[in-house]
């Protein structure tokens, strides 16, 4: 029989009424892998704003700070993880990172799983006057980040090139804060080719003997021919229930993510495809991820993607 | 016939859910969207309220949904056209135009596909007194409980929906065939002061489900569970009970013994493991607090996969 794990997340993200996407995407799964899920929907819309029409009503930054103080009131303000994603607003965001503060003092060990939700291909679709708000008091508050290309380029101010830049960025982005920075996705070319996208992680790990190392990974990932909502928001969760259960073996971790994410997208691609019939491109409503016809992949799943090893270098 | 273990067949079962959100903890929609998703049922919800924990605790805050803002959320389902819904799902209310709200939905939604099935816990009080404000009672009574196809009331809410007390089991057959004849085809009566057979550490439940057979002909099913009593006081455990009605009643529609033996011994299941932890939390000899008493939710995970019958139906006539 397998222990049970007493570990408590608080998830602040968007709630939708259909589909995947924020808190939707990441509670089901997290529950499935045993972990206490507290979520704070800082909105709730009937569906992700990538259908032709949306309805619904934000949380303010005093509403979620009302919800915290219930929270509080009540001593059980007591997280070992934090997980945000997807924010539109300054003082929310802002709000947020005061919870995080005060979370942490209650609980030093706690670890801030962050996706640094600002934009993709080269365009924020966030208000711009988020940047500063991530980079100055959100990222250096994380402990594990998780941007795409374009997020670790913005936050950092260098361009990612080549494999080098990569590893320079990532380095760059843990002298910001986090100790475990995963690019969740770029443009590099694969060595498997075209129809692959490079993705790359890094983790600094302190030895027994107190002196650092840290490990690299990149990991060759297919594309897939479809626009998904919501994967990232899982991808987040993912690897935080995978880095508990492996925190310093961040290939490992990356694996068992990479490779649930590997599973929905090709269950869901299947049956978007199935429903919206030969030759026709499946809807936003027929691409919600297959999340609950996943929960063996997600509880256990099949490797499907190696991690490489890049160079270690120690400090 | 005995159906597809749930595991082996992807079911395409979609469910609107209306209940409260709590942050912390399992009433309401967290109550009742986990086991259903692990069931295999598509849940959409929709949170009535959002709380940082339930009001048994010593305090609580947090934020309520209106009945516009209800409407909102259901027209932008409407208008991306996926308002189809095998089940519609609701539980504790305390406003009436929220609730009048939910009926016009359920109506719409029962318009757009004839076949949904409206499981209501029609909560409204317990051991003698309402817990909501009164003027829920009449809208419950003519409003809510006709549209309903499965409701699970607990014998004052069943008291007071039919204004007939219920002292013996006779009584109870009654107030089902009364509520029957309100609209559910389906009624559990989930608690009652029915002696039980087994002794004072027992309750008494009881279920009635009405059929039309093939040839056109009516007949009824009642059963009966001898239900151990628990010395503590749980919240969610209504919502468990209801969401698991509905996933049991939808593997055995013709079968309410089993839905009825299943969906008791889940419960039995999350609450003993509950009642454990939480005397362990507390040390001994002292009561566990609110937080304690949380449901093992996800601890509960196998159980709620694939419960052990611990409870058997007794059927009568």
């Amino acid at each position: 029989m397998s222990a049970i794990m007493e570990c408590r997340v608080l998830s602040i993200q968007s709630h939708v009424v259909r589909g995947y996407v924020g808190n939707k995407s990441a509670t089901f799964p997290l529950q499935v892998l045993g972990f206490e899920v507290d979520s704070i929907n800082s909105v709730q819309f009937s569906n992700h704003t990538g259908y032709a029409h949306w309805k619904g009503q934000v949380l303010t930054a005093e509403e979620l700070n009302v919800l915290y103080e219930g929270i509080k009131l009540n001593n059980v303000n007591h997280y070992d993880y934090i997980l945000t994603g997807y924010s539109r607003d300054i003082s929310f965001l802002e709000t947020v990172v005061d919870i995080i503060k005060e979370l942490k003092k209650a609980n030093p060990s706690l670890v801030y799983v962050c996706d640094p939700v600002m934009g993709d291909q080269g365009a924020m679709y966030v208000p711009e006057n988020l940047l500063p708000v991530y980079k100055n008091k959100v990222v250096p508050l994380a402990d594990i980040l998780t941007p795409n290309q374009f997020e670790a380029e913005l936050l950092t101010g260098r361009k990612i090139n080549t494999e080098e830049d990569a590893i320079e960025v990532m380095d760059l982005l843990h002298k910001m804060g986090p100790e475990t920075v995963v690019l969740t996705s770029t443009d590099l070319p694969s060595k498997q080719g075209d129809q692959f996208l490079v993705a790359l992680g890094s983790q600094k790990i302190k030895k027994p003997d107190g002196t650092n190392t840290d490990q690299k990974i990149c990991m060759d990932i297919p594309k897939v021919d479809a626009v998904f909502v919501g994967t990232g928001d899982l991808f987040a969760a993912m690897m935080l229930a995978w880095t508990h259960h492996h925190p310093k073996d961040l290939k490992t971790a990356c694996e068992k993510t990479v490779s649930v994410m590997h599973h929905v997208i090709k269950r869901t691609i299947t049956y978007a495809n199935e429903m919206a019939g030969p030759g026709k491109r499946p809807t936003p409503a027929q691409l919600e991820l297959r999340m609950v016809q996943s929960k063996a992949d997600i509880e256990n799943p099949t490797i499907v993607v190696e991690a490489k090893v890049l160079q270690k270098s120690s400090q | 016939p005995s159906p597809h273990p749930p595991s082996l067949t992807a079911m395409e079962c979609r469910v609107l859910s209306i209940q409260s959100h709590v942050v912390r903890g399992y009433v309401g929609n967290k109550s009742a969207s986990f086991p259903l998703q692990l069931l295999g049922f598509e849940v959409d919800s929709i949170n009535s309220v959002q709380f940082s924990n339930h009001t048994g605790y010593s305090h609580w805050k947090g934020q309520v949904l209106t009945a516009d803002e209800l409407h909102v959320l259901y027209e932008g389902i409407k208008l991306n056209n996926v308002h189809h819904y095998d089940y519609v799902l609701t539980g504790y209310t305390r406003d009436t135009s929220f609730l009048e709200m939910v009926v016009d939905i359920v109506q719409e939604l029962k318009r757009a596909n004839p076949n949904l099935v409206y499981v209501c816990d029609p909560v409204l009080g317990d051991h003698g007194s309402m817990y909501v404000p009164q003027n829920l009672y009449p809208v419950y009574k003519n409003k809510v409980v006709p549209v309903a196809d499965i409701i699970t009331p607990n014998q004052f809410e069943a008291e007071l929906l039919t204004g007939k007390n219920i002292s013996t089991e006779k009584d109870a057959v009654e107030v089902m065939d009364l509520l029957h004849a309100m609209g559910p085809d389906t009624v559990v009566i989930t608690s009652s002061d029915l002696p039980s057979r087994l002794g004072d550490r027992f309750l008494v439940s009881l279920g009635s489900q009405r059929h039309v057979r093939p040839d056109g002909s009516r007949t009824t099913q009642r059963v009966r569970l001898e239900v151990p009593k628990v010395d503590a006081v749980f919240v969610g455990t209504g919502d468990l009970f209801a969401a698991m009605l509905l996933a049991w009643t939808h593997h055995y529609p013709t079968d309410l013994k089993t839905a009825c033996e299943k969906t008791f011994s889940v419960m039995h299941h999350v609450i003993q493991r509950t009642i454990s932890y939480a005397h362990e939390l507390a040390g001994p000899g002292r009561r566990p607090s609110p937080p304690q008493l949380e449901l093992r939710m996800v601890q509960s995970k196998a159980d709620i996969e694939d419960p052990a019958i611990v409870t058997e139906a007794t059927v009568i006539s």
